[in-house]
């Protein structure tokens, strides 16, 4: 009953302190989520903690698949792609717990919510900052490993592929990272959620990236290309609509 | 807790004798499969428990809509009954497609899209609950199930398109089987057997799903009375 | 008809999975629910002691 009813006054106050700045939505928005983008970056460019954690990982990673796969010259045309991937996806799980994970033990998060900006604000922030260093990791590990490995990485449409797919693990995976976060087994939980969930945009960006490494013809890495922008656009959709059920107290 | 209304005692019942009429189809009446032999009569029952998984899953991502919006418990609940049914079915769909494969395609797994899909699915629903699990306030339990009902909702059918396309490209040493198996033909017998066996799982399914909402309100009861007491 | 497999095992056990996965999941259910009810009467029984004790 009194649930019900703190939950009718939580509505009611809500819908207040949007309504009147409504108008004036739009600018405020985008002024907001870079103001968080800035504090994100600027927090990590001062200790490197969340990228360089990631990229040592990465690096890690790729070393254990060396011996685990014997990358010899004939294997490794077929699983490099596969091999980049799984260390995106296992570094990026790294990066998305510890950003939301500081947010929250520093109370950050609760000084967000109550700060008067757009709750889609904080998602699209923390997104494009968690994009970030993802992408950071990216840029570092492609060059390591065309060097290990005498690939060439340094290709425009692979770097495309790479980006698209990195912003639909991104996007659902600060949605659930926020979910996450907020549960008792918390950084144990974030892998069991966002990998079923992200196995679509995971498998297109794989075919994409091997379609290209082994010098497809081009139709066939068309259908994955335009699965991960589906992806993209519906996944960034969803978790927009969804993010405020998500941090709501 | 009130006692069982009539109406649950008449569908379990009803529940009870159609199962046992569509054993009985599957079994008996259902001619016997020339290529694959007697095991081709797990099929009915792996159809029928596939397509009872699949509507969960779609119920289950529609009442996390529905409680997003309305923010009613009720339908936290059913949502809870159907995925916790869904992964039932789900687990027989599996393991019965698995003993179907291993004499049809002389392999126990194939990476076909819709044993993946499903295996993906059974992952999804296994995470649900230990998403739920973690979450002591219910309330919020109940809303980030429903996110997370949502979004596999939204990509299970993605799945399946991405495993789907990529085979069609890139033809499977068990493609040439599959397309056998999507040719079996089925005579008329072996259709009431099919069709029987759906409509029995859907019966099974609704009876199974309220027997679950009312094992839900019991928790809740718990819980408010566990409130109530520690205070 | 002649090269028909003897398929009969396979089939025995997939129906044999299929009742006692239902079976296991309708004692669950039922296991559960006299749990859920025990824990209601002790909780109520707590619930009546407790203004008691307090007066």
């Amino acid at each position: 009953m009194t649930n019900k009813m703190q939950n009718e006054e939580g509505r009611m106050q809500n819908t207040d302190s949007i309504h009147p700045s409504s108008f004036i939505t739009h600018p405020s928005l985008l002024k907001a989520t870079f103001a968080i983008v800035q504090k994100d970056l600027a927090a990590e460019f001062r200790s490197f903690e969340l990228v360089s954690a990631m990229l040592v990982f990465s690096l890690l990673v790729i070393i254990i698949f060396n011996f685990a796969l014997e990358l010899d010259v004939k294997v490794r045309q077929s699983v490099t792609a596969g091999v980049l991937w799984t260390t995106f996806a296992f570094a990026g799980t790294l990066g998305l717990n510890r950003s939301m994970a500081t947010e929250k033990d520093r109370g950050c998060m609760d000084g967000l919510l109550l700060a008067p900006v757009d709750r889609s604000a904080i998602y699209f922030g923390k997104a494009i900052s968690n994009l970030a260093f993802m992408l950071i990791v990216e840029a570092i590990v492609l060059p390591v490993y065309s060097v290990l490995y005498n690939v060439n990485l340094f290709r425009l449409d692979l770097i495309g592929i790479i980006l698209l797919g990195s912003i639909g693990y991104v996007a659902v995976g600060t949605l659930l990272s926020a979910m996450s976060v907020q549960t008792r087994t918390r950084e144990v939980l974030l892998p069991i959620l966002l990998f079923p969930v992200a196995i679509p945009v995971l498998l297109a960006a794989v075919k994409a990236s091997n379609g290209l490494l082994t010098g497809a013809e081009f139709a066939e890495v068309l259908i994955p290309l335009n699965i991960l922008i589906v992806y993209d656009v519906v996944f960034i959709a969803v978790a927009f609509m969804v993010f405020d059920f998500v941090v709501e107290e | 807790m009130q006692s069982k209304p009539i109406a649950l005692k008449i569908l379990d019942v009803v529940s009870i004798i159609v199962l046992a009429i569509s054993t009985y189809l599957a079994l008996f009446f259902a001619p016997t499969e020339l290529v694959m032999g007697q095991v081709q009569r797990v099929f009915y029952f792996h159809i029928g428990t596939a397509w009872v998984g699949m509507l969960g899953f779609i119920i289950a991502a529609v009442s996390g809509v529905a409680y997003l919006i309305t923010k009613d418990m009720r339908w936290d609940r059913f949502e809870v009954a159907a995925v916790e049914v869904s992964t039932v079915f789900f687990f027989l769909t599996i393991v019965l497609g698995s003993i179907w494969a291993r004499p049809a395609w002389n392999t126990w797994w194939t990476w076909d899209p819709r044993l993946t899909t499903a295996a993906v699915t059974e992952l999804i629903y296994i995470a649900y609950f230990m998403l739920r699990q973690g979450i002591d306030d219910p309330e919020k339990r109940a809303r980030f199930g429903a996110v997370y009902t949502l979004l596999g909702g939204v990509s299970a059918p993605i799945t399946f398109m991405v495993i789907r396309l990529f085979r069609t490209i890139h033809p499977v040493i068990v493609g040439a089987a599959n397309a056998n198996q999507e040719k079996m033909s089925m005579n008329g017998d072996m259709k009431i057997a099919f069709f029987f066996a759906l409509f029995a799982f859907t019966v099974i399914f609704v009876d199974l799903i309220w027997h679950r909402i009312r094992l839900g309100s019991l928790e809740d009861k718990v819980e408010q009375l566990k409130l109530k007491v520690s205070m | 008809m002649e090269n028909t497999p003897d398929t009969s095992t396979y089939m025995i056990a997939g129906f044999a999975v299929s009742f006692i996965t239902m079976g296991i999941y309708i004692v669950s259910l039922y296991i559960r629910s006299l749990n859920l009810k025990r824990d209601i009467e002790t909780l109520e029984s707590m619930q009546d002691e407790k203004p008691k004790s307090q007066k």
